[in-house]
């Protein structure tokens, strides 16, 4: 009979954590549902763009996704902008209370309605801070102009550092950075070190104050539709997939950062635990500031969780 | 009523292209000045000027009150608008360009047939567009999506496609019809810049200033 | 096989004369209802997003401040100033012809309005001063190309949009990064130099055989005066360089603010545009804009089959296996450019044509601005090739010569530029030397 076809599109390269990770779900995914499944993963946004994936997803173009954690908000499910606060998970340990939790599942089934079921959680990193500019203390980014991707989340904690934060495409943050446009941004090491953004940033803190995370999502037709057995498989794969996909995303995230120590371009400063209290001091007020466009029960059950 | 349906398309696109350049222009000269008070602020603390940092502080927050994250946003949901209702009208006034090589050699009925056959692919195109286009926008209004800075329904911007296509489809078969009853087609001249004529007399006379 | 079938539906749909943006679409839909089972979904999806990127803006801002500088009486200034400054020797009003057009060309992004600017002016005086007209013509569409090359750039925009964010390979393996807009315009200087110096002396020489009027060499007054008035012209020059090189603004955002600038110019400095001509030149801005916009939209679409269709891939293995090299591959690539640039408009060209060509060249280790510049050359001289080349219809609107007559006209300067080509093609140094020499 005909194999049923999983079309897994992502927006990065083979080679990153995520298309890695994509690469193994394919695997498993097929030797579990015994050739019943074949996934096809379309890697480099070849198929759809970042902006568009979402839609093709609800469309039924694709079947599977991994869009980054800050595209549901835009969706109409404001409750996923929970992971873009401020110095809300103190580590990975606390992050995997949230993510393979109740409170993990319960943000998933939000997307129910959007005509999408959320299968698992995927880590990117969690964000470091770099400038042309020492940044010790929250004073440091006083009219720092800060590139940031679109988010209400990051926008306000921004303003709260009292930088100057401007949306900007991925594709021009180099070059920007590299002329002076904008001072500085925030990205996992990972994606700062691909982006060569080392080369043209003279000073980064190993802050981690902000998460930045995945979801792998299905179209939900797609996956009501599959036979039991075959929905097991992938639920199995998918599972597999996901601590693959965690420990080499910590993986590469430690060595880009070993590497761009190494290449001496950039700075690199960690926080004394004095320091970082001021930073939490002056970002945690954010967490209330955001209170209404999350959701206040939605901050409650994920602090709850993480026994703050 | 035709008359004021062209009128409107024009004032429609013509504003578009203004509002998106006043917008980027407002958005970079905001920053600008909030790069400068924060120098100031900077120079002030190093100079130990204290009335000077404090007269910078408060220009830098009062300047940095106003938010322009969204104007990059704003200006490329302006241009889409512009963008629809722009190929609409440009179908009215022939800058449309396409490979006119074998029509311009063809004489009788040979041209007069594959022309018509040029023009019923743009109203056949349009169509189309106009009909995916509408179902689209409705499987985002109930998809409830909002564009991530302004907030805006998506759908609403995503209005421009099947609007502006209908709009285009009118145009061409307007223009088919004119075609048909007249035989005229829309030409967009591209060399035509009007009173420079004195100019090119001065210069011809060797004069330079 | 689906590759030919789909390249034989566009033929025959662009045959008909119909708008190239149109029989992009209908090539898509044709194909898609008989052919394939992409979801028609899926197709509606890139008639909306095609054209959401922050960079492509930048078309329509260039396209306003054209039209200002032009119709706005700056672009009158820059020729007195040049004429000013060489009219006096060989080649005379057409060597001047050369320099306003290079001028113009750093503050206009498009060809056929360098030529329009230019052209506008300098044809009717140089028929009056007694050159044959063919010369004028010959100097001016060939000259207005620099309008492409020289930064600003719409082309430069439209190869950057067609292939930012496309990933692909060297020859070694490693991911190979697009090049960005702020790149590709420093990598024009000094080509569009050289081309403006080696145009220079095809003019004057072919001046200097036929003897040729020249122009009374102007006072040091009288060219500090034409100076003094171009000032506001030129100072957009700086503007726009120094604004995105030094950190003021991005690409786009400097196509904006020259938009303003050149508003600012024609209405109250120079006060040749009344405020009540503003919606005017608004209007055909938009209208250009939105053709321009219109064929990246479905160009776009057009993109997506031929990728869903594993049409690049599959042609790219199958060039390199060729086993062509890199000088073989860039010697096909540019026939087959000169080829297309003979019946399409530079826009359609690199947005369909980049995507398919740009993997294939990075593969074979050609540097991703280099490959840039050379599409934009050969795009040059595909708006002076005929049957299709708005730099001759452009010239011949102006100069009410018949489009062959235009063409023979542009001959010898063709030439030069088809020796430029060769340069560019196979000495990338001339191209990456600026843009390495600053560090990018
Ligand atoms: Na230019
Ligand atoms: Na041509």
């Amino acid at each position: 009979q005909d194999k049923i076809i999983i079309k897994f599109s992502h927006v990065v390269a083979p080679d990153t954590p995520k298309g890695k990770a994509a690469a193994r779900f394919e695997e498993l995914a097929e030797q579990y549902t015994n050739g019943a499944v074949d996934v096809e993963v379309y890697p480099n946004s070849q198929l759809y763009k970042d902006k568009e994936e979402m839609e093709a997803l609800q469309l039924g173009a694709v079947q599977m996704l991994a869009p980054s954690l800050a595209k549901f908000g835009p969706l109409g499910v404001q409750d996923f902008e929970v992971f873009d606060l401020p110095f809300i998970f103190a580590d990975y340990d606390a992050l995997r209370k949230v993510t393979q939790g109740e409170v993990g599942r319960m943000l998933l089934a939000k997307l129910e309605d959007k005509g999408i079921t959320g299968l698992a959680y995927w880590d990117n990193g969690f964000k470091i801070m770099s400038a042309n500019s020492p940044l010790k203390s929250p004073d440091d980014f006083l009219g720092l102009k800060m590139r940031i991707q679109s988010s209400k989340v990051i926008e306000a904690y921004m303003n709260a550092l009292g930088a100057v934060p401007q949306v900007m495409a991925f594709s021009e943050v180099y070059q920007a950075l590299q002329t002076g446009v904008v001072d500085g941004t925030e990205n996992p090491p990972s994606n700062m070190y691909t982006q060569k953004m080392n080369e043209v940033q003279t000073h980064a803190t190993v802050s981690n104050h902000g998460y930045l995370g995945y979801a792998v999502i299905v179209n939900k037709q797609f996956w009501d539709g599959l036979p039991e057995d075959v929905r097991a498989g992938l639920e199995k794969a998918m599972a597999e997939a996901t601590d693959y996909a965690n420990s080499i995303a910590k993986d590469d995230n430690d060595q880009a950062l070993a590497a761009m120590k190494a290449a001496g371009t950039t700075e690199f400063h960690d926080l004394t635990p004095e320091e970082r209290a001021v930073w939490v001091e002056a970002l945690t007020p954010v967490h209330d500031e955001m209170a209404d466009r999350i959701g206040a029960d939605t901050i409650a059950a994920v602090k709850g969780a993480l026994g703050m | 009523m035709l008359r004021l349906l062209d009128r409107l398309e024009e004032i429609l696109i013509a504003a578009l292209i203004a509002v998106a350049t006043g917008l980027i222009f407002l958005s970079v000269t905001h920053r600008f000045a909030i790069g400068f008070a924060a120098d100031l602020v900077a120079f002030g603390r190093g100079a130990e000027m204290e009335a000077l940092t404090a007269f910078a502080r408060s220009l830098f927050k009062s300047i940095n009150a106003l938010k322009m994250t969204w104007a990059q946003e704003a200006c490329i949901y302006l241009f889409v608008w512009m963008a629809k209702f722009g190929a609409a009208y440009g179908v009215r006034t022939g800058i449309h360009v396409g490979v006119d090589i074998l029509a311009e050699r063809l004489q009788g009925r040979a041209r007069k047939t594959i022309t018509i056959i040029a023009m019923s692919g743009g109203i056949v195109f349009t169509a189309i567009i106009t009909w995916i286009g509408t179902d689209f926008v409705w499987h985002v209004r109930n998809g409830g999506q909002t564009s991530p800075d302004l907030e805006m329904p998506m759908w609403i911007i995503y209005l421009a496609v099947p609007l502006g296509s209908a709009l285009m489809c009118f145009r061409f078969i307007q223009a088919l019809h004119r075609y048909l009853t007249t035989g005229e087609i829309a030409h967009h001249d591209h060399g035509a810049v009007d009173g420079l004529d004195d100019e090119a007399e001065d210069l011809a006379k060797g004069g330079h200033a | 096989m689906t590759a030919i079938i789909i390249f034989l539906i566009l033929a025959l749909l662009l045959i008909t004369g119909m708008p190239v943006s149109i029989a992009l679409g209908l090539t898509v839909f044709t194909f898609l209802f008989t052919l394939s089972d992409v979801p028609m979904d899926a197709i509606a999806l890139k008639l909306f997003t095609g054209i959401e990127k922050f960079e492509i803006m930048a078309i329509p801002f260039f396209i306003l401040a054209g039209n200002f500088l032009t119709h706005g009486g700056v672009a009158r200034r820059m020729i007195r100033f040049a004429s000013s400054m060489v009219g006096h020797w060989y080649g005379g009003l057409g060597l001047a012809s050369v320099l306003s057009c290079a001028l113009f060309a750093a503050i206009s992004g498009s060809s056929p309005a360098t030529v329009m600017a230019v052209g506008s002016i300098l044809l009717p005086a140089m028929v009056r001063q007694g050159y044959p007209a063919q010369f004028g013509v010959g100097t001016i569409t060939s000259s207005g190309g620099l309008g492409i090359l020289i930064p600003p750039s719409i082309v430069m925009v439209m190869y950057a949009v067609a292939t930012s964010g496309m990933v692909v390979q060297g020859p070694n393996g490693d991911p190979v990064m697009s090049a960005s807009i702020g790149d590709l315009f420093i990598a024009g200087v000094v080509p569009g130099l050289i081309l403006a110096m080696m145009l220079a002396g095809t003019t004057t020489f072919r001046a200097w055989r036929n003897d040729y009027p020249r122009q009374p060499r102007a006072s040091f007054g009288t060219r500090w005066q034409a100076f003094r008035e171009s000032i506001w012209g030129l100072m957009l020059i700086v503007i726009i360089m120094g604004g995105i090189y030094g950190g003021i603004f991005t690409p786009t955002e400097a196509a904006a603010v020259s938009a303003v600038y050149a508003f600012i110019v024609a209405v109250w400095v120079y006060k040749d545009i009344k405020l009540s001509e503003v919606p005017k030149v608004l209007l055909s801005s938009a209208a250009m804009s939105a053709m321009l916009l219109y064929i990246i939209t479905n160009a776009v679409m057009f993109a997506f089959i031929l990728t869903s269709e594993q049409i690049p891939q599959t042609l790219s293995e199958w060039i390199v296996s060729l086993g062509l090299g890199k000088v073989g591959f860039l010697l096909v690539v540019n026939v087959l450019l000169l080829l297309i640039g003979m019946v399409m408009e530079p826009s359609a060209i690199v947005l369909i044509m980049a995507p398919i060509l740009y993997p294939v060249a990075m593969a074979l280790g050609v540097d991703p601005v280099h490959f840039g510049i050379m599409l934009v050359v050969n795009m040059e001289i595909g708006l002076c090739t005929p049957p299709v080349g708005l730099n001759l219809y452009v010239a011949s609107s102006l100069s009410r010569l018949g489009l062959t007559e235009v063409t023979r006209a542009t001959w010898p300067w063709l030439l030069t530029m088809l020796t430029f080509l060769m340069l560019i093609t196979y000495i990338p140094e001339i191209t990456l030397f600026l843009p390495r020499l600053l560090g990018m």
